[in-house]
């Protein structure tokens, strides 16, 4: 085992020592010729359009607020309709054919003076398998609702392996997050929503690990909103203890609070902030990772040929299942963490601290263990 | 640069941020009221009737224990009695079989004593009897000796004081 790895390893670093040339070569390729390069960048970014490779793409309906509500079907259609344009036509104006060009940036702005628009409310092809994610744990819990409503369940053991399966993973969520965090009294106020949170993030992180699948987490968009309602559900739900300690922290000398309250002020949107973040750049890290090992047999076979393109797939074809299943557990991870978090931080802003000062550092100590 | 990348990765797009949490806070309204508020329910009301029934099996455990406890201690105390009883009743026969036998000694005892005192009764009886009937004899054979002379009376108190001196003797 050692020693094939020893020969792998030697055989790539081989291929490396020839490659300067050839990689320049890459990058040089012009973007005319889209097809001829691994644009992986493109394959991560939102899009306005959702795209089933081989079999068909369907675009998504542009609604735009600005001097007003304008509602198109595709991104076509409103650089047609005349008041908007592509951002790529309007600064390349020759390029543009009415009626034939489609879209290249989608980048709308306003065809008179270039001017962006106010506010792009488009669906987008992320918000799109955000709501399937939402909608699919809608039915399966609410099937799995409807089962205990019925008595399976209510008054008799789980019955089949979904519902156990479902059950195990509510029950451990409900005792280690929630029940843990934030206490026996007040837990059923909390946990649907991180319930909530935690399977549709799951779902959402799983999306990508299928064919066609996107990881709408992998959007910095997206993790920002869901840790916006976090934001909202921490402060909204804050006891007076938690303002005190943010605006007055106790047994803080006076002149302290200078530099501590804008520290506690900025502390307030940091955690919100790490939780977009981490989620964010662990999906769009393993997804890059994916397509970079993929791409790898591309780039090899241009710089050598095809034969040892192909050969060396076999090492990418393998070290790409490795992070596949990688990923496969990070998407639970993430989504844990992401709904422990959030937990915590319910947590603390409910903790009654009137009988002990230190609490709060207890989280603070843990937050960098998490670069996962 | 591809203008494809512009609209990529790092951009903050605040419409996606909007409809994702409007519809994030819409999905969490309708899972709390069709998913999750069903589903915890029914698993506090599981979990509680578990633990009723735990408590409730213990109980009865503990009230059959108890019971048992009872029967042991009455068992006990049963079987105390009982022994006492049979040791009473021992006693008692004992006492009685004492009693029986003392009576009836003595009951033989009296017996004995009757009749050795009728014995001796009939022995003075006896004795008398013969004394007089000795006497009548002696007299008969004196006066059968003497005859005429001798006064009958007379005669017999002589006999009599002879016969006095011999039984003193």
């Amino acid at each position: 085992m050692v020693k094939t790895l020893r020969i792998a390893f030697l055989f790539c670093l081989l291929l490396m020592l020839g490659g300067f040339n050839a990689n320049a070569e890459v990058d040089t390729e012009t973007p005319i010729e889209p097809a001829q390069e691994v644009d992986i960048l493109s394959k991560m970014g939102d899009r306005y359009y959702i795209e089933f490779e081989g079999l068909f793409k369907f675009y998504l309906p542009r609604i735009i607020i600005s001097d007003g509500l304008h509602f198109y079907s595709s991104t076509k259609s409103a650089m047609n309709s005349g008041v908007f344009q592509d951002q790529f036509y309007f600064e390349n104006p020759q390029a543009f054919e009415a009626g034939v060009s489609g879209p290249v940036s989608y980048t709308l702005v306003h065809t008179d003076d270039g001017r962006p628009v106010m506010l792009d409310m488009s669906i987008s092809k992320h918000v799109v398998w955000f709501w399937l994610s939402g909608l699919l744990t809608l039915l399966i819990f609410g099937r799995l609702a409807n089962k205990y409503k019925s008595g399976i369940g209510r008054e008799t053991a789980p019955r089949g392996a979904g519902m156990n399966f479902a059950e195990v993973m509510i029950v451990y969520l409900r005792d280690e997050v929630v029940k843990s965090n934030i206490g026996e009294e007040k837990y059923l106020k909390f946990a649907p929503y991180l319930l909530s949170c935690f399977f549709i993030i799951l779902f959402m992180n799983l999306f990508g690990l299928m064919p066609w699948g996107q990881t709408p987490t992998a959007d910095i968009s997206v993790t920002a909103a869901l840790a916006i309602t976090t934001f909202f559900m921490v402060n909204l739900n804050g006891t007076k203890d938690y303002w005190k300690h943010v605006f007055a922290m106790p047994g803080v000398p006076k002149l302290m609070l200078i530099i501590m309250i804008p520290v506690e002020i900025l502390g307030l949107f940091t955690k919100p902030f790490a939780l977009a973040i981490r989620l964010f750049a662990n999906m769009l890290a393993g997804k890059m990772l994916i397509l970079s090992m993929l791409g790898m047999i591309f780039i090899f076979m241009g710089m050598y040929g095809t034969g040892v393109g192909l050969g060396s797939g076999i090492i990418w074809v393998s070290f790409t299942l490795f992070i596949y299943a990688l990923k496969v557990f990070a998407a639970f991870l993430q989504a844990f963490i992401f709904t422990m978090f959030s937990a915590l931080f319910i947590g603390m802003a409910l903790e009654d601290h009137s009988h002990d000062h230190h609490h709060e550092e207890e989280p603070d100590g843990l937050q960098p263990a998490t670069h996962l | 640069m591809n203008p494809v990348l512009a609209n990529a990765l790092l951009n903050f797009e605040t419409g996606i941020v909007l409809w994702v949490g409007i519809t994030f806070v819409l999905f969490f309204v309708l899972l709390k009221k069709f998913a999750w508020g069903p589903v915890l329910q029914a698993l506090e009301q599981r979990e509680k009737s578990i633990q009723e029934s735990l408590d409730s099996a213990e109980k009865a455990m503990s009230r059959a224990e108890e019971i048992s406890k009872k029967n042991d201690e009455a068992l006990r105390q049963a079987e105390v009695e009982a022994q006492r009883l049979r040791k009473e009743a021992k006693e008692e026969a004992e006492k009685i079989r004492v009693d029986i036998i003392e009576k009836s000694r003595s009951e033989a005892e009296a017996v004995r004593d009757q009749t050795l005192a009728s014995i001796e009764q009939e022995k003075q009886k006896a004795m008398l009897e013969l004394r007089s009937h000795v006497a009548e004899l002696a007299l008969e054979a004196a006066s059968k000796i003497l005859n005429a002379e001798l006064d009958e009376k007379k005669n017999k108190k002589l006999v009599d004081d002879f016969i006095d001196g011999l039984s003193k003797n």
